[in-house]
């Protein structure tokens, strides 16, 4: 990609985040919108992040995979495990990498 | 914190995808935002036209839309400026122990600060990571799947997001959409998964309630 069109990238995505976050923090009022759009609103955490999170655990190569030899969906599940019990984001990280590296090692 | 790793590997994925380290570094303090930043790596390195790379990164930057209604009504009585940095500071992991804090009962005055004290540090900790894995590039082993990180540290935010039905309806609909759209280019399959999952909770909330 032309560097010109990186730099034009780079500074678009600053001032994509930048907005998004500024929203109503600077600029509106949530309670004006529409009782619809703060309902929706609540949504977007759990959709937004399970559609991160959930190819990342089933389809780390593209094509679902729920076999063994993807040992990441159930280095996941062991950090939700994790997660549900103790409200440490470090600690269900590190479950969840050291459950992958175990698995991974065995799988060798 | 999986701040660390994760920005070592969200600078790895910049220089991975052809640009180099100051232009790594230079998106990490424009963007500030873990996965705008691997997100706008991956479409750098197809060559998608910018306004697919752009709306990719406003679709995964959505939720600070939430984030921000959430807090604002606690900043209301700051000045534009501190309004401004704490704006650019906000992350998931500030909004989590941010409003947590903001529920307590005492006083109010000082909250900002201790906003900004989270929020200064992990922007510290993110640019040294990505800065790190911009210059080091792609030298950790790949048996060490370092990536894996960024999933988990979405992860660890999705967990205590679902609480309600609802909401495991928005989050099994995006993740099942999400595996269906994943063949769409440019990662159109995030636009499209986000938008389902919404929806979904939206609709089994509304059933709900009449």
């Amino acid at each position: 990609m032309n560097d010109s069109l990186v730099w034009l990238v780079i500074v678009g995505s600053g001032v994509v985040t930048f907005l998004t976050r500024a929203s109503f923090i600077l600029f509106a009022d949530p309670h004006k919108f529409p009782h619809g759009f703060r309902v929706a609103l609540a949504f977007v955490p759990p959709a937004v992040l399970a559609a991160i999170v959930i190819p990342g655990l089933v389809s780390p190569a593209g094509g679902i995979d729920f076999s063994l030899a993807n040992p990441r969906w159930i280095a996941g599940l062991v950090a939700i495990g994790v997660a549900m019990r103790v409200r440490n984001a470090l600690a269900s990280i590190l479950a969840g990498m050291a459950a992958l590296w175990i698995l991974q090692a065995l799988a060798r | 914190m999986g701040t660390v790793p994760f920005g070592f590997v969200a600078g790895v994925a910049a220089v991975g995808a052809g640009m180099t380290p100051l232009q790594g570094i230079a998106l990490s303090l424009f963007a500030f935002s873990g996965i705008a930043q691997l997100v706008v790596a991956q479409l750098v390195a197809v060559q998608s036209p910018i306004l697919v790379t752009l709306l990719a990164a406003f679709v995964v930057s959505l939720r600070f839309l939430m984030y921000s209604a959430a807090l604002s009504p606690h900043l209301a009585h700051l000045t534009v400026r501190w309004r401004v940095l704490l704006t650019y500071l906000m992350t998931d992991q500030v909004f989590g122990m941010g409003v947590k804090r903001y529920g307590d009962p005492g006083d109010r005055g000082h909250r900002h600060w201790h906003l900004f004290g989270i929020g200064i540090t992990l922007w510290a900790f993110w640019q040294a990571s990505v800065l790190a894995g911009a210059i080091l590039g792609a030298q950790v082993p790949a048996a060490w799947s370092l990536d894996f990180v960024v999933t988990l540290s979405f992860l660890v935010l999705l967990v205590p997001a679902v609480r309600t039905r609802a909401d495991i309806a928005a989050a099994v609909v995006a993740g099942a959409a999400a595996l269906l759209a994943a063949g769409l280019p440019y990662r159109l399959s995030l636009v499209v998964a986000s938008l389902a999952g919404i929806a979904a909770g939206v609709a089994v909330e509304w059933r709900h309630r009449r």
